[in-house]
């Protein structure tokens, strides 16, 4: 049972998912945005109707923090920061990727192993590593001899190009960088305001805020405050 | 273009190629948990539309999750990751690919399943000790003085001035100026 599991977790993609911060975070958001709704109605601590109200909040809210994820991490963060990073560390002489995903093609390839990366699944990678990537360090040698060699046969391993420093660990790094920032100012800044605009107006607009109206008591009991101060936010 | 000094210029070097060569599924989201911890709990009390007693149980709570989260995270990632070595011996795997692996998963798992199924057991009776605890303390200091209980019922020592005449010395003694006596109130502490 165990074999076919750690068959998975060690492929290429999952993998390359498990180094790659915008991956993991869209997994992550995207699991609690279904985990977190369900827990909460399976939850006997509350009444139903608050089970229901709560579930279709925490949903949505999710759901909102998945779109703005998309919508400004890649282009805003991932992309921004690396162009920034270039800018920075200008003087170590990497190599000149127009964006961070031919940089995260040519980390995706060199990472398996040398006979496949020529495989027809990996070529829309491949295709992204044209011929004038080159590098600086190693008198402007091509990155596409380095993943598929000279004879288009042979590549270079990934131990090799480590050790030769041909990952280009700071290039990578300076993406992983900017999308761990980006993360937390998407899900942690602009995520709860903009929720605090659109997610009650989208909650009236499914009915889903009226039951609340009607039955909201003033009480003393932790759920009733809650409740109320949800239908503030 | 860029001025920076070199001790900031070599230490985010640093941290990006070490992110480059190694990074963990849970860097980020521990990041995240972190910041929402203080950032969610921050924003509801800036809210000024709800009321003060809503706004710090609704923080408290909102932090109390993040801290779930974050303690979550990390001992998932602790229990789990022991297993890479021995998972990679049975199938023959490379140890840091398998360990790379689970720590997603390890991240996945939590996300989706540890923390709202630890936040469903004890946020409830932790919330509602503390709001107990908190109308306690709310009915102790409501702001009202309890002079009546507490303040000890001494006459009122009759008015003698030889210029008043007798009605203004009655109005006067009906008169009971208690911030003037050192009896039972204790205002401020």
């Amino acid at each position: 049972m165990l074999g076919p599991l750690v068959n998975v977790i060690t492929g290429n993609s999952f993998q390359t998912i498990a180094q790659n911060t915008d991956a993991a975070v869209k997994i992550e958001t995207a699991l609690k945005a279904v985990g977190r709704p369900a827990f909460t109605l399976i939850d006997k601590n509350t009444d139903k109707d608050t089970r229901k109200y709560a579930a279709a909040k925490e949903l949505l809210y999710q759901l909102l923090c998945f779109g703005i994820y998309l919508a400004i991490i890649p282009p805003v963060f991932k992309n921004g920061g690396f162009k920034l990073a270039q800018k920075i560390f200008k003087k170590e002489g990497m190599p000149a990727f127009k964006n961070a995903k031919q940089m995260l093609a040519y980390h995706h390839l060199a990472y398996m192993k040398p006979e496949e990366r020529l495989l027809d699944k990996n070529k829309k990678f491949l295709d992204l590593i044209t011929e004038d990537l080159t590098n600086p360090k190693d008198n402007n040698a091509k990155l596409l001899d380095y993943l598929i060699g000279a004879d288009k046969k042979s590549g270079i391993h990934k131990k090799t190009l480590e050790k030769q420093g041909k990952m280009f660990d700071l290039a990578k790094g300076s993406i992983e960088l900017s999308s761990i920032i980006g993360s937390v100012v998407g899900l942690t800044i602009l995520a709860p305001e903009i929720s605090h605009l659109i997610l009650h107006p989208i909650m009236s607009a499914l009915h889903l805020d009226s039951k609340e109206k009607t039955e909201a008591q003033p009480s003393k009991t932790a759920d009733s405050v809650q409740k109320n101060l949800d239908k503030n936010a | 273009m860029f001025i920076m000094s070199s001790f900031i210029y070599n230490q985010l070097k640093k941290t990006c190629e070490s992110l480059g060569k190694h990074n963990d599924a849970l860097y980020a989201v521990l990041a995240i948990a972190m910041f929402k911890g203080v950032m969610r709990p921050t924003f509801t009390m800036m809210d000024k539309k709800s009321d003060p007693k809503s706004k710090k149980y609704a923080a408290f709570r909102e932090g109390l999750t993040e801290a779930i989260a974050f303690g979550s995270y990390i001992a998932t990632h602790k229990m789990i990751l022991p297993l890479a070595v021995p998972l990679a011996k049975k199938t023959g795997k490379s140890p840091k690919k398998v360990k790379n692996g689970l720590s997603l998963l390890s991240v996945c798992l939590t996300a989706g399943i540890i923390i709202p199924l630890v936040c469903n057991w004890t946020l409830k009776p932790i919330m509602d000790g503390v709001t107990k605890l908190y109308n306690k303390k709310d009915k102790k200091s409501d702001g009202k003085l309890d002079i009546k209980e507490n303040t000890p019922q001494f006459p009122t020592p009759a008015v003698y001035s030889p210029n008043l005449n007798e009605e203004s010395k009655k109005l006067l003694n009906t008169v009971r100026i208690t911030s003037l006596q050192n009896y039972g109130m204790k205002v401020g502490g």
